[in-house]
């Protein structure tokens, strides 16, 4: 397909820092609710994927648009990251920091499955210059993972954990899930009560969502499968937010939480809308507010990536209105919200003025809290955001 | 010029599904009419939804060149009518064009309710009638036992039976030679003064009304002032001639032909099916019989879902009546919806063909209010009064008597169903019920019932509690005493006047039962509880409530998934703007017709 090359782009007036992703779409299995793009592969993933990654990073490094740019944070997302060797994801880091400008400080990010982590492999990235690790815990009852269909067990999580801290790294967070199939609010106190045990500095939790054509939809379709009723996972949602509340954690997104200053900077400019450069399958890259998805298909990828082609099959460049639509709603799931300084910097739009009573409307409801610096959710708001970016998008 | 003895005039009539449309598209096809690549299936059916639901609702006529087995060239005309209970006058006048009929006969399933009611409707305008039994293709086809029915229940001539598989194209030509030797030509003076039968009238935005007719006496040609003997309005014709794939001019219509007639006339409601044409200098001495008025016995009013749209509706419907001389419309507002239009229908199909029309060719977005019949109240004073909307149902302490509109309901089902059926008709207070056997194992149940009873789901009903093995006719018969009170419907505590609802007085608490429990599944939850009340008068008889929302967010939301999640925001926007907000509480449209859907819906 026909893209502009990211030299045509002309640069969004007030954007921050963008960030790196790259994405591995491999697991050693795959979950039973997952909806991301990734492939079961046993017994080792494609080396040749790593290499063509590292080949459309070269491309893209080259353009001007990276050129003219210092990225602040890379993510190394999947599937399964570390289902990959040590040397060989630490390879591919070392690679990416060189070709790209990082400040300083950059956040390097990658996603670890609890059983394709060894204390070694984990040494191996920090050396690289990994600084923060992210565990794909999901809950440390055995009933309730293998319910889901996690290949891992809770020893294997807490042996991750204690390899991670062993390893040096300084910045770890845990994704956990609610409202599991079969799970009870005295479930979900326990997994919080062990992960903040090893207080971690950040914690990421999901309510679990049942995600069209996935075998957990089908089950639950079919009554195979029942999940807590909405009544059930407010309840879940709230208690959470307290016993973490009491820990320490300070809830910054929707599903998000961090002791302060350890807020994940890479996801933070997904929800400021800002730019960033996706490499690998079914990634995407948002540069200036082009935004380009490559193909799901990691064999077809690695093609059309060998053959100096762009693996692009989906474009997408919003009109300035949407853009602002977009970059609302998307800041409204932080709970800091969106700051009218940003959006008139950027856009040249004020909420009050370009939704006039929709707002008006939504903060009279007590849904919406609108000052002189910013627009945020209340919190009656939070459990119920669609209702309101329903109205705004 | 062809030779009266060389035109035929014929109907296919059928119960729905027995394969009319089939057998006509079959028909034109071996005509020679279109080719192989430009036969596209039921050619006859060519609106989207009569597509959709296989069913024909405005009827089509074409007329097809014939070369018989006896050397000669025949004019066949074949008269295409409605299919549906809702739409029997119409069909009436099609027959009434008509010197014979196809009575077209499933060999699965065999004789049906319409296909009596349609046989009855022929043999009252001295029809010819050749069966034919279709589908003799299929696993489950017996066309010796359908033939026995036909003869031994029918009362039909067995040597006449034609047996076919219109899907295939088996026995279709045999079809027509029966129609050139068995039907008889039509008969008619060509020098007599001109009198035209219209059956059927289309609109075009170019010629104005386009009038199906079929001339009995004389001939009408362009240039010829003609006069509608109903209500004496005269047009000069512009065109006349005979219907193919698309209209061909031809000098003039004569005695014994059907054709359409096009003279400027820019309103189809002066054109009405039944109607006599006939010329301003020499007319006709009596219209031709059977002429009726178009009655609508279903109403509903018609909103706008937002408000904005209103001048659109009006322009929408005003649009559809230049084709739909049966649709009638007036000015009507409501405190909930705004204003809209007060809708007078055929039946409760012709309401949804309208709505769907309107949805789908005007892009409109719509709320129905719960149908109605035409209710006769006598006040205490002794003026009468209609009401067919419940907003002006008067105080009934000055109500004197209240009369309702019944129908007899014929249904034919196999006889293991008849308890089923039963029971549904003494439900909706059904009297004077009677059954007897047309065949061994087969029912036919006839039932005096309240329209008002029928209009919403009755049919739905019927059609599950006999596993769709039940058919259903009906004919309006009288108006009869009834004890009626007005239903109204409270969404925290605001009443919703197009929500409201006459009902039987025996029955009033479970229809506000019911009622309510319906609104609970339509009604999405909101950020608060919402109260759902049944009321007559000042007291509530039925109650429920809607839980608040709780939870309506998606827990994760990053870079790959942007598009994805701003795609089904937009999505969930797009529904909240296809409900009507009242007080504060967002009701979807289809809660509005979804009231009147029974307990066990």
């Amino acid at each position: 397909m026909s893209v502009p090359p990211p030299d045509a782009i002309t640069p969004e007036s007030g954007e921050g820092p963008p960030g790196l992703y790259v994405h591995i779409p491999f697991c050693r299995s795959k979950c039973g609710y997952c909806a991301f793009t990734s492939y079961p592969c046993l017994p080792a993933p494609p080396a040749d994927y790593l290499a063509a990654c590292a080949q459309e990073a070269s491309r893209i490094a080259a353009s001007d648009w990276v050129q003219a740019r210092q990225f602040a944070t890379l993510f190394i997302g999947g599937g399964t990251p570390t289902i990959y060797a040590g040397e060989q994801l630490a390879g591919l880091i070392r690679e990416l920091l060189a070709r790209f400008a990082f400040v300083p400080d950059a956040e390097i990010t990658v996603e670890a499955n609890p059983n394709t982590v060894t204390r070694e492999k984990l040494a191996q990235l920090r050396a690289a210059g990994v600084n923060r690790l992210s565990v794909g815990v999901q809950s440390f009852s055995d009933r309730l993972l293998s319910a889901i269909g996690r290949s891992h067990t809770q020893a294997e999580a807490l042996a991750a954990i204690q390899a991670a801290r062993a390893a040096g790294f300084e910045n770890l967070n845990l994704d956990l899930i609610y409202g599991l199939p079969g799970q009870t609010l005295a479930d979900l106190r326990e997994s919080l009560t062990i992960a903040v045990d090893f207080s971690p500095e950040h914690l990421a939790l999901y309510e679990l969502m049942v995600e069209p054509g996935t075998p957990l939809a089908r089950e639950v379709e079919e009554g195979r499968v029942t999940l807590p009723d909405d009544d059930a996972m407010a309840e879940m949602e709230s208690k959470a937010q307290e016993l973490l509340a009491g820990a320490g954690y300070q809830r910054y997104e929707i599903a998000n939480f961090a002791r302060p200053g350890c807020e994940c900077r890479h996801n933070l400019n997904y929800w400021h809308n800002g730019s960033y450069v996706g490499l690998g399958a079914a990634a995407v890259s948002c540069l200036s507010g082009l935004r380009l998805k490559s193909v799901a298909d990691p064999t077809r990828y690695a093609e059309l990536v060998g053959k100096g082609e762009p693996p692009y099959v989906e474009a997408e460049s919003l009109g300035l209105h949407a853009r602002f639509r977009e970059t609302v709603i998307m800041g409204l799931r932080l709970l800091e919200g969106v700051s009218l300084a940003e959006l008139e910097a950027r856009f040249g739009l004020t909420p009050r003025g370009y939704y006039g009573t929709t707002v008006e409307r939504l903060v009279e409801r007590g849904l919406l809290i609108l000052n002189d610096d910013s627009m945020r959710l209340s919190e009656q708001a939070l459990p119920v955001a669609h209702q309101v970016l329903a109205e705004l998008v | 010029m062809v030779q009266l003895k060389n035109i035929r005039n014929f109907s296919i009539i059928a119960h729905i599904d027995h394969g009319k449309s089939t057998l006509a598209d079959r028909l034109i096809q071996l005509c020679g009419m279109v080719t192989d690549r430009e036969f596209q299936d039921q050619l006859l059916d060519n609106m989207e939804i009569e597509r959709e639901r296989g069913i024909t609702i405005k009827s089509q006529t074409i007329c097809l060149p014939y070369h018989a087995k006896d050397g000669q060239h025949y004019l066949l005309n074949l008269v295409d009518t409605p299919g549906h209970v809702d739409f029997s006058y119409e069909v009436s006048r099609a027959l009434a064009s008509c010197e014979g009929a196809l009575l077209l006969v499933d060999a699965a399933q065999g004789v049906e309710a319409q296909t009596l009611a349609n046989l009855y409707l022929a043999m009252e305008h001295d029809l010819e009638i050749i069966p034919v039994i279709n589908k003799i293709d299929l696993p489950a086809a017996d066309p010796e036992a359908i033939a026995a029915q036909i003869t031994d229940d029918l009362g039909l001539e067995a040597e006449h039976i034609q047996k076919c598989s219109a899907k295939t194209g088996l026995g279709v030509d045999a079809i027509l030679e029966a129609v050139v030797n068995y039907l008889p030509p039509p008969k008619g003076d060509p020098e007599a003064p001109l009198s035209a039968l219209i059956f059927d009238a289309q609109y075009d935005s170019f010629r104005g009304t386009i009038i199906s007719c079929r001339v009995f006496q004389g001939r009408v040609k362009a240039g010829d002032t003609i006069l509608f003997l109903s209500n004496n309005a005269t047009y000069r014709v512009e065109e006349v001639g005979f219907f193919r794939l698309h209209r061909e001019p031809q000098p003039e219509l004569a005695a014994g032909q059907v054709g359409y007639i096009i003279a400027g006339i820019k309103n189809i409601s002066d054109t009405r099916a039944g109607d006599t044409i006939t010329l301003k200098e020499r007319p006709c001495a009596t219209p031709l019989p059977g002429f009726k008025e178009a009655k609508q016995v279903v109403f509903s009013s018609i909103y706008p879902v937002s408000t904005d749209d209103y001048e659109a509706l009006a322009a929408a419907i005003e649009k559809l009546t230049l084709n739909d001389a049966a649709l009638t419309f007036q000015k009507d507002s409501s405190t909930a919806l705004g204003f809209g239009f007060r809708c007078g229908f055929l039946g409760l199909l012709h309401l949804e063909v309208v709505q769907e029309r309107l949805e789908r060719e005007f892009d409109l977005s719509l709320i129905l209010t719960v149908p109605s019949v035409n209710y006769h109240v006598t006040l205490n004073d002794g003026t009468n009064i209609e009401v067919d909307n419940p907003a002006y149902f008067p105080d009934p302490a000055r109500i004197a008597r209240i009369e309702e509109p019944f129908i007899k309901a014929t249904i034919h089902m196999p006889e293991r169903y008849m308890g089923g059926v039963m029971t549904l008709c003494m439900e909706r207070r059904g009297v004077n019920t009677s059954y007897h056997y047309p065949l061994p194992g087969r029912l036919e149940f006839t039932c005096e019932l309240p329209l008002a009873e029928v209009i919403y789901d009755f049919y739905d009903r019927l059609k599950s509690i006999t596993q769709g093995y039940g058919s259903f006719d009906y004919e309006m018969l009288d108006y009869r005493e009834s004890d009626l009170v007005k239903l109204d419907i409270l969404v925290n505590g605001d009443k919703v006047d197009a929500l409201s609802q006459l009902v039987h007085r025996s029955g009033a608490r479970a229809r506000g039962l019911a009622a309510c429990e319906r609104l609970k599944e339509e009604i999405p939850r909101q950020m608060f509880k919402i109260a759902i009340q049944a009321a007559i008068g000042g007291s509530i008889v039925a109650r429920t409530n809607i839980s608040a929302l709780r939870k309506d967010v998606l827990a994760k939301c990053y870079g790959g998934d942007i598009s994805r999640k701003r795609k089904l925001l937009e999505k969930q926007k797009a529904g909240k703007k296809r409900m009507k907000t009242v007080g504060n509480v967002e009701i979807p449209q289809s809660a509005f017709l979804a009231v009147l859907k029974s307990e066990q819906g």
